[in-house]
Formats: structure tokens, C-alpha cells, sequence
């Protein structure tokens, strides 16, 4: 008699920890899909980690490796920025501005009953996450900038004039990529490209599946009308916005950044006098290249932070 | 500040070597001094050396105490060119003097492959009082069936118009271009998605090694028939766990299906795998292991 098993990966094994609840809020006819590992209230003692979204180009799954380990120590509150994963693609670009997500942000805290969190962004997530920490400081224990988009220097990547992001052109190459007609005509050239330049680490074959997996649940129009939005544009509403913040703040920021690079992160921690953690030879995710270095990091961060006076 | 690199998540609690009656040294580690059982995590040598397990020593030596060893022809151990060096005798001599040397009396042995799972099998055989039991990857029993086709469409020893693809497996193509013969070999047998750190670790270890080593060790005769094998494999009498790759394209399932029924082993068959489980597939690896383990605990009791 042989005793043989055969293993094939559980059809739900792509996660390690499951949400504990989920659920959805609404304004303005926008649905919006947010997750929560930890119980219903905050806990004494227990602090609570609100995970940002990023553009809309990728969904919350994008903190896969930092919420298994999260949520052992803290509560965790995730959600799918409007545009993709679980959340609605409303059809106008006004629906996209900074402010609409800051006003997500705390939807998702309201429904959560949570009065305050530890705010983690992502590259644009650090728009709203500024925002937060600007206008909104009752809400906010600490700030955490993993591979900031703001503007702060004149950027390589990404063209900021409209005209230019809608010019046709014969052929797209490089970062002429990130162009309207470029993503109608080959969003798959595009999210190669792109997904390439946020990972330049070797062995990243898997994050940029993911990411390319994420980005087809999305599309090129709502995509196109997240580039439309307004929000932080420029460097003085930066300055501005940054002299308001007064929690703690941390800066992580991947020295092989070739989105945007590693002088831009140095600077916006300068600018806050804020500690900054260089990711030796990091790209534009680090949290997804280096998730431990990245999760200890956010741990020593949110567990050095001063008790909260009510 | 900035977050620094390591290179091992776990150090050894102590190392040495063992040394044969003519001299060459074989450099072993103990992880976990305090832990029992012991588990031996033979190498794959001399292609490769210890760091094979580095997905599974972290973790192993939570649980048990964990022995690891450099094949003679790798990694820290002497690279001696002679062919008798590398015959099947002193190959599970080195495993028996590695026991000796760590003070180990028995232990359950794990390996990978030919150059990891033979051995096991044959000290089991011959010494069945120190072994335990023995979990055998991607099942490398020579002869139990036929290898794949690919394995021996091209000759060994004679000179090659080409040396590409299955044909770098030649003396020749590895006197003139080892590190090529490794790229391709190695990627030939990780074929899964997601597999280039594996794939750049394991030529790297490759290419610590001999070729010298290598030409020896390949030119060894196993002297035996296919029934010879199998009656060794009959007489092993410690519980075994085989553990073999669908898709693996360096040993055919074939090999561990026979293996199993041979000898009533339980076999599990992971779909999908190619052939380096405890490298892709560390945490299926890890915990197949120590269960096994954890059963052989329960039986004693």
C-alpha cells in the first residue's frame, strides 16, 4: 500500500492573513471598499495603522507583505482608493482630486470607529497622507512616506503640462509612455514600462506580475481622469502644507528610486526634520522588495511614538 | 541610517571538520545545539554545497538541532581530484564522520537529488541504528528508472560540434565554459515562474566549486545493477518521506513513484513543482519536514 498526497496550492492560499472585517462606505454615489484586521474598536495600548492607497493604477493588495505582520502588533485599516480593486471607477476627474481621497480617509476611520492612526502612503498615498497630517492633525499619530510623489524638485518621469500628457504621437517610448494616447493604444507596453521602473531591483518578477494583475482591473480612461484631478501641484503648496505638520513623521525612500528619485525623498525629510530611512539599493516599492526592513521599520516608528493626550 | 543587508538569517552555534584517513577535510556546522532530534542536511555536492538550505536552516533549527555539511568538492571543504575521493564509500563516509565529529548518535538525514538522497539511503542501509528516518526531495535514486530522455541525448565524454542547451553537460563544455554549463543547467531545472534569485544563488555556489571536483566525481562507476539498488532500498527499515516535483526536469517522478512502492514510503507529489522544492518552495519544504519529524517523535513515545 502507497501513501501518496498530492499538494496543490489551496485555491485561497494567496493570503496569509484574512481581513477580520470588511465593508463599504458611500459619498457622493462614490462606493468605497475598506478592510480591517483587529477588532471593531480601538483597544488601549493598541494603536492603529491606516495603509493609504497609491494611484489608482495598482489596489490595496499593494501591502501584502506589511499586513500579515501588522496586524500581529497593531489595528489595520486598508481600502481600495477610488478607480480600482473593490471600490467604484466614477466617470468624472474632479472624483479623483487629493481631496476626495483625504475625504475617503476619513469615511474609512469614521466607519471604523477610530478617532486617530498611524498614516502610511505610498508615492501618491503621500498626497492624502500629508493632507492628513496638515489639515487634519486630531486624526493623525504619525506619518510614514514610503517613495513620496510630491512635488517637490522638477521631476524626470511624468509630464505635469496636460497638453503635453495628450500629445499623439507615431511611437512611445521611455517615459513618453506616460501619455493619454500611449496607454489607449498599448496599456500593456505601458504597465511593462512602467512597472519596470518601479522595480529595478533584481528578482521582482513577482511584485511586477502583481502590480501588472492590479492594473487590469483598472483601466486606461480611469487612469486617464486620475491624471486630470487636482490636488497638490506645486512646490509652494508643498512648502505650505508641510510647515502645518506637526506629528512625528518618517520617511522611507529607496536609493534606486527611478520613478522618483532618492534626492526627493532627502529633501522632503529635510523639509519636515524628519528621520529618513534609505533602502540601499531600493527601487520605487520598497515595501514590497524589502518587507522586512520596511515592516520593522514601520514598528520601531509607531512603537516610539508619544502617548496620545486625549 | 540605513537598513543593512545579512546574508544568513541564522549563524551556525559552532562548525568544524571532519577528516577522512587520507586527509580531506569536510566542514560542517551545528545550528541549534540545544534541540533534538537532529537533522542532517546532506549537500548536494560537489555541484553545490551547504547553502542549498539556507530557506530551511532558519527556520529547522527552531525546532531541532540541525547539522549541515559541505560536500568534499565545494564550498569549505577540500576539493580533492582524485576519482576514488568521490566513490560511493567515502561520500557516506563523510556523512558517518560528520555524525561522529558533531557528536551525534542518530538523526533523521534530508537530502535533494542524486548526490543527496542516495547517500542517505545507503547509510540507512548499512547503519540503520543512526538513522532516524530520511525525507528525500526530488527522489534520486540512480536506476530505479530510466532518466529523462534529455539527461542522455548527448555524449558526456566526446567533443560536441555544439555545446548548447543539455549538451553543456560534457566534459568538454565544462572545461571550457563551466559557468555557462551552470546558467543553463540550473535554469533548465527551476522552470517555475518567480525562480531568478534561486537560479542566481545556485550557479553562484555552482561556480565556488571544482571542475576538477566535478570530472571526478563523474567519472565514478556505481557498480551496480539495477536489482543491487533496489535490494538496498528494500533494506531500509526507518520511515521515509519522498517528496517530488510534477514538472521536475532533473529526476523523473517515475523515480519516486518507484521508490515509494518499493518501500510503502509516503510520497507526496507537488503539482506543479520543478526540481528544487526546498529552495522555491521553502515554507511547503520546511513544515513537511518538521512534521515528519514530529511524527517519528510521536512513535518513539
Amino acid at each position: 500500500m502507497v501513501a501518496t498526497r498530492s499538494i496543490a496550492p489551496p485555491p485561497d492560499a494567496s493570503r496569509a492573513r484574512h481581513p477580520d472585517a470588511t465593508g463599504v462606505i458611500e459619498r457622493d454615489g462614490v462606493r468605497i471598499a475598506w478592510d480591517r484586521y483587529g477588532p471593531a474598536e480601538p483597544e488601549d495600548g493598541r494603536r492603529t495603522i491606516l495603509l493609504t492607497p497609491t494611484w489608482s493604477i495598482i489596489h490595496s493588495r499593494f501591502w501584502k507583505a506589511q499586513i500579515p505582520y501588522l496586524a500581529r502588533h497593531y489595528r489595520v485599516l486598508t481600502w481600495d482608493g477610488r478607480g480600482n480593486g473593490r471600490s467604484d471607477r466614477p466617470e468624472d476627474a474632479a472624483a479623483y482630486d487629493d481631496r476626495q481621497f483625504v475625504d475617503d480617509a476619513m469615511a474609512v476611520l469614521d466607519a471604523n470607529a477610530t478617532s486617530s492612526a498611524v498614516v502610511v502612503g505610498l508615492s501618491m498615498g503621500a498626497h492624502w497622507t500629508l493632507l492628513l497630517a496638515a489639515d487634519h492633525a486630531e486624526r493623525v499619530d504619525g506619518a510614514v512616506f514610503i517613495g513620496m510623489s510630491l512635488p517637490l524638485l522638477a521631476k524626470a518621469g511624468s509630464p505635469r503640462v496636460t497638453a503635453e500628457f495628450f500629445e499623439e504621437r507615431d511611437t512611445y517610448e521611455g517615459w513618453d509612455r506616460y501619455n493619454a494616447n500611449a496607454w489607449r493604444r498599448d496599456y500593456d507596453g505601458f504597465l511593462d514600462f512602467f512597472f519596470a521602473q518601479c522595480f529595478t531591483e533584481p528578482h521582482s518578477t513577482k511584485p511586477i506580475e502583481d502590480c501588472v494583475r492590479w492594473a487590469h482591473e483598472t483601466d486606461p480612461e480611469t487612469l486617464i481622469r486620475t491624471d486630470l484631478a487636482s490636488g497638490i501641484d506645486d512646490r509652494p503648496t508643498v512648502d505650505a502644507l508641510a510647515a502645518r505638520v506637526r506629528c512625528p513623521v518618517l520617511v522611507i525612500h529607496g536609493t534606486q528610486d527611478a520613478v522618483v528619485g532618492f534626492r526627493h525623498g532627502a529633501r522632503f525629510a529635510e523639509l519636515l526634520g524628519a528621520r529618513l530611512l534609505a533602502i540601499e539599493g531600493g527601487g520605487h516599492i520598497p515595501l514590497a522588495r524589502d518587507p522586512v526592513a520596511v515592516n520593522l521599520a514601520l514598528r520601531s516608528f509607531v512603537d516610539s511614538l508619544p502617548v496620545r493626550r486625549p | 541610517m540605513a537598513a543593512t543587508r545579512h546574508d544568513r538569517a541564522r549563524l551556525p552555534d559552532r562548525d568544524g571538520w571532519a577528516t577522512d584517513h587520507d586527509g580531506v577535510r569536510v566542514h560542517w556546522e551545528v545550528y541549534g545545539e540545544a534541540w533534538s532530534p537532529t537533522i542532517v542536511l546532506l549537500p548536494s555536492a560537489p555541484i553545490v554545497h551547504s547553502r542549498q538550505w539556507k530557506g530551511q536552516v532558519p527556520y529547522l533549527a527552531r525546532h531541532a538541532r540541525v547539522v549541515t555539511f559541505d560536500g568534499r568538492g565545494n564550498g569549505r571543504s577540500d576539493r580533492p581530484t582524485r576519482v576514488a575521493a568521490y566513490e560511493q564509500a567515502r561520500i557516506v563516509g563523510d556523512v558517518r564522520r560528520v555524525l561522529d565529529a558533531t557528536g551525534t548518535e542518530r538523526a533523521v538525514l534530508v537530502g535533494l537529488c542524486g548526490d543527496g538522497v542516495w547517500p542517505a539511503i545507503q547509510l540507512a542501509a548499512s547503519e540503520p541504528d543512526r538513522v532516524l528516518g530520511i525525507v528525500a526531495f526530488a527522489v534520486g535514486v540512480p536506476l530505479l528508472s530510466p532518466p529523462h530522455p534529455w539527461r542522455i541525448a548527448h555524449s558526456f565524454e566526446e567533443e560536441l560540434p555544439r555545446y548548447d542547451g543539455w549538451a553543456t553537460i560534457n566534459r568538454h563544455a565544462w572545461r571550457r565554459d563551466y559557468e555557462g554549463f551552470a546558467r543553463f543547467f540550473f535554469g533548465a531545472i527551476n522552470t517555475e515562474p518567480h525562480s531568478t534569485k534561486v537560479v542566481e544563488d545556485v550557479v553562484a555556489w555552482a561556480c565556488e566549486g571544482s571542475v576538477d571536483a566535478m570530472l571526478a566525481d563523474a567519472e565514478v562507476d556505481l557498480g551496480l545493477a539495477r536489482e543491487d539498488v533496489e535490494a538496498i532500498v528494500r533494506s531500509v527499515r526507518c520511515p521515509m518521506l519522498l517528496v517530488h516535483g510534477t514538472e521536475d526536469h532533473c529526476q523523473p517522478p517515475s523515480r519516486a513513484h518507484r521508490l515509494a512502492a518499493l518501500t510503502g514510503a509516503q510520497l507526496v507529489v507537488v503539482e506543479g513543482a520543478d526540481h528544487m522544492i526546498p529552495a522555491r518552495h521553502p515554507i511547503l519544504a520546511n513544515l513537511l519536514i518538521r512534521d515528519f519529524v514530529r511524527s517519528l517523535e510521536a512513535a518513539e513515545r
